[in-house]
């Protein structure tokens, strides 16, 4: 192939992600999110409520598009295929490097004892592990208030 | 300084707030009515997703208790006149509604290390010293799930009869509350690690007679999941909250049971059950009086006619059930059982006004009448529960579940039948439950101890083998148990190899039963002589006394008292002549006369007709 071809062959894009998103002017029987909806959404994620009824059409009319994009994602025939939760080596090799067994656990069965003469029952070692590799940082420095050595919050809600 | 208990060492070397043994006795000895515990001083929530705690969950408990009471009695003296559901009522409602009731148990876990990163746990250290990123959500931070804590887990999960999941994985229930740093909380879901188990409540586990006629009662588990423990708050009114997060990410269980229960005393006792069976294997220490356990239960009715099925629930393949409400944070067995009453009413009330139970939160207090709202179908909760990608399944190999099924401790339904129906025990169910609970099994080792050296003894003569079970449950549980009353146990005050000697002295008639007490007392109190030392330095061998020594006692007796003679012989007050034998026990020296002998005497002198006739 020359050159030219090439350059003709990749000078117009074949897929946009735009076929994804819906058209610039809504079909009419495009569904509608209401304000209450979109109030319940950003309340359960912690997320400001819009200030002005401009953001609040801009919030709506970007939820749309993103509810659009999900809609043709989901026309994909997934029959028979596992979400994918996360992307992790599932070879049966890794799967059996991931077994806990008791080879695993061998050292935290050990100690334990069993005791009682007759009655036996078994006790795990109550002595504190010594985790201060892990502890050992400054837990309360990022804390905006404190009291002592607890974090302090305000609830916003007044108490009944 | 004398050897500690395995309990005090215990609570000095984790730490813990010391309960007295009253308060733990108290707890454990009577029947479903638990005592009160001490309330922690936070407003505790074991994953709580409802509005911050009213105040009055942080008021004294006495307080709490004094406030119900004389609430209570206002309103008997002011309803004293208005009828109240009378017991005929009462029984006629429950005929026609059936109750059903589902519990999920809450129960921290016994281990070293959190769920997700390796700081260690603790109860009641100082705030914020156990605490790694993870735990605090800091940005960056990872998750680390700490193969150890499925030990407790899976002993938990096999003592209750479920199927262990080869995989299962770890999900994200979100919802915002300051005890939770990440803004979700990581559960399983949709996965669990065990399904499908089942415990079976016996008669010895109930109350004297509270156990329902048909025998035992087997009850369902649906899952149990392994999910994140929240942070203390302590509460500092109007609306301060200071956060502990030494307690997130503790591992938990969380045991679901299948709404296959009827009755508010079967939930009561599988509750209780539960908590003792988790004991039992080591995988939860602390109990429900120190917080450590929580359960939440769901309570609907339905019409026993099995009409009005338009509107009727399912749940797990268990159909045809009314709507449910949630009562969340039951802290007692007590609160366990009241509060599921005082539900079962307030939903019968409401359906027979023709109303209709709302699916609704409800909160419970100590002494209250009814359920309190706390949160509506509107204020539901939507968790949008996902699947957490930062945590790998878990797999769970199958020679460590075989492992831990083979050395898991015999359940406590094996050892009481052992206890009731081996010949070398014979207890009844009720004494055997108790050993089994009291002073963490140590009270239970002693007693095998102790019989164990009385059969050693008495290997030879059958006839007094059969009752040597018997007798030693009697004095370690009734004798030794009012000598200890508030003290801590100990199985050194009176050696077991002691309290066998005195037994077995009482069994082969050798001293009276008020000389072995007087005996167990001293040895009790820290007299370091052998018992066979003491019975012969004081001289407390029963010498039998002959017929005539009987004879002359009582004559001179008789002689005495002749006008008390005169009552019981002319007015027929046969029974006085019990006061002639304590008479003659009380003039002779300690433990010679003994009463059977010396009533039939007495009555042959007074020509009465002998004891068992009357």
């Amino acid at each position: 192939m020359s050159t030219s071809d090439l350059e003709e062959l990749l000078a117009e894009p074949t897929w946009s992600v735009e076929s994804l998103l819906p058209p610039k002017t809504p079909a009419a029987d495009a569904p509608s999110i209401s304000t209450n909806q979109l109030h319940h959404l950003l309340r359960l994620s912690a997320l400001p409520l819009p200030k002005t009824a401009e953001e609040e059409k801009q919030m709506l009319d970007t939820l749309s598009a993103q509810l659009h994009f999900v809609g043709e994602i989901q026309q994909v025939d997934t029959a028979g295929v596992k979400p994918l939760r996360a992307i992790r080596d599932e070879t049966e090799t890794a799967e059996l490097e991931q077994t806990i067994t008791l080879d695993t656990l061998k050292e935290a069965i050990a100690k334990e004892k069993v005791i009682g003469k007759h009655y036996k029952r078994i006790q795990r070692d109550a002595t504190p592990v010594d985790a201060r590799d892990v502890e050992n940082w400054d837990v309360l420095g990022s804390a905006q208030r404190r009291v002592g050595r607890y974090f302090v919050v305000e609830s916003e809600r007044p108490q009944e | 300084m004398l050897v500690s208990t395995c309990r005090t060492a215990l609570a000095v070397l984790s730490r813990r707030p010391y309960i007295c043994q009253s308060c733990l006795q108290r707890a454990r000895q009577l029947p479903l009515t638990s005592a009160v515990r001490p309330k922690p001083t936070s407003a505790r929530a074991l994953q709580s997703d409802t509005k911050p705690p009213p105040p009055n969950d942080d008021t004294p408990f006495r307080k709490l208790l004094k406030d119900a009471a004389k609430k209570k009695r206002k309103e008997d003296r002011a309803s004293s006149g208005s009828p109240k559901v009378s017991h005929c009522d009462r029984d006629a409602r429950l005929s026609k509604w059936e109750l059903t009731v589902g519990i999920e148990i809450h129960a921290e876990l016994n281990t070293a290390r959190k769920l997700f990163s390796q700081a260690a746990t603790s109860v009641n250290e100082e705030p914020n010293s156990h605490v790694a990123l993870f735990d605090v959500a800091f940005p960056g931070s990872q998750p680390h799930f700490q193969g150890e804590t499925l030990i407790p887990a899976l002993r938990a999960a096999l003592a209750l009869n479920c199927d262990i999941q080869y995989k299962s994985s770890f999900d994200r229930k979100h919802y915002f509350y300051q005890d939770q740093p990440a803004g979700y909380q990581i559960t399983q879901y949709y996965e669990p690690f065990a399904r499908d188990g089942s415990i079976t409540l016996y008669p010895h586990d109930f109350p004297a007679g509270a156990s329902p006629a048909n025998g035992p009662v087997t009850i369902g588990i649906k899952q149990v999941q392994m999910e994140q423990d929240t942070a203390k708050t302590v509460h500092q009114p109007p609306s301060t909250h200071l956060l502990d997060f030494n307690r997130v990410s503790h591992p938990l269980i969380e045991i679901i049971t299948l709404p296959q229960i009827h009755h508010p005393t079967t939930a009561a006792v599988c509750v209780r059950k539960i908590q003792s069976l988790l004991k039992a294997v080591n995988s939860v220490t602390a109990g429900m009086e120190m917080g450590g356990l929580r359960a939440d239960v769901n309570v609907s009715v339905r019409e026993r006619s099995g009409q009005s099925t338009e509107q009727s629930q399912s749940y797990h393949g268990v159909t045809g059930l009314g709507q449910r409400t949630e009562i969340k944070n039951l802290a007692s067995v007590k609160a366990v059982e009241d509060a599921i009453i005082a539900e079962r009413d307030r939903q019968i009330e409401l359906l027979e006004n023709g109303g209709v139970v709302e699916g609704e939160t409800r909160g419970w207090t100590l002494g209250s009448k009814t359920t309190r709202r706390l949160r509506g179908k509107e204020g539901e909760i939507d968790y949008r529960y996902m699947p957490d990608p930062d945590i790998a399944p878990v797999i769970v190999g199958r020679d460590l579940v075989d492992h831990l099924r083979d050395t898991l401790p015999i359940l406590s339904d094996d050892r009481v039948s052992t206890l009731v129906d081996d010949k070398d025990y014979k207890l009844t169910s009720k004494d055997a439950s108790t050993l089994l609970s009291l002073d963490d099994g140590e009270r239970l080792d002693y007693y095998y101890d102790v019989v164990k050296h009385l059969q050693t003894a008495f290997a030879d003569q059958p006839a007094i083998l059969a009752r040597t079970g018997k007798a030693a449950g009697n004095w370690v549980l009734m004798e030794l148990g009012s000598l200890l009353k508030t003290e801590d146990w100990s199985e050194t005050r009176v050696p077991s190899d002691q309290l066998a000697s005195i037994i077995a002295h009482v069994l082969r008639k050798q001293i009276t039963g008020r000389t072995a007490k007087l005996l167990l007392s001293t040895k009790f109190k820290g007299d370091a002589r052998a018992v066979e030392q003491i019975i012969a330095d004081e001289d407390m061998l029963l010498r039998p006394l002959s017929r005539q020594e009987y004879l002359d006692l009582a004559q001179s007796l008789l002689e005495e008292k002749a006008d008390m003679v005169k009552v019981i012989v002319e007015k027929q007050q046969h029974k006085k002549v019990k006061w002639f034998v304590g008479q003659m026990m009380a003039r002779s020296a300690e433990g010679t006369v003994e009463p059977g002998p010396a009533e039939a005497v007495l009555r042959e002198l007074l020509h009465l007709p002998p004891a068992d006739e009357q």
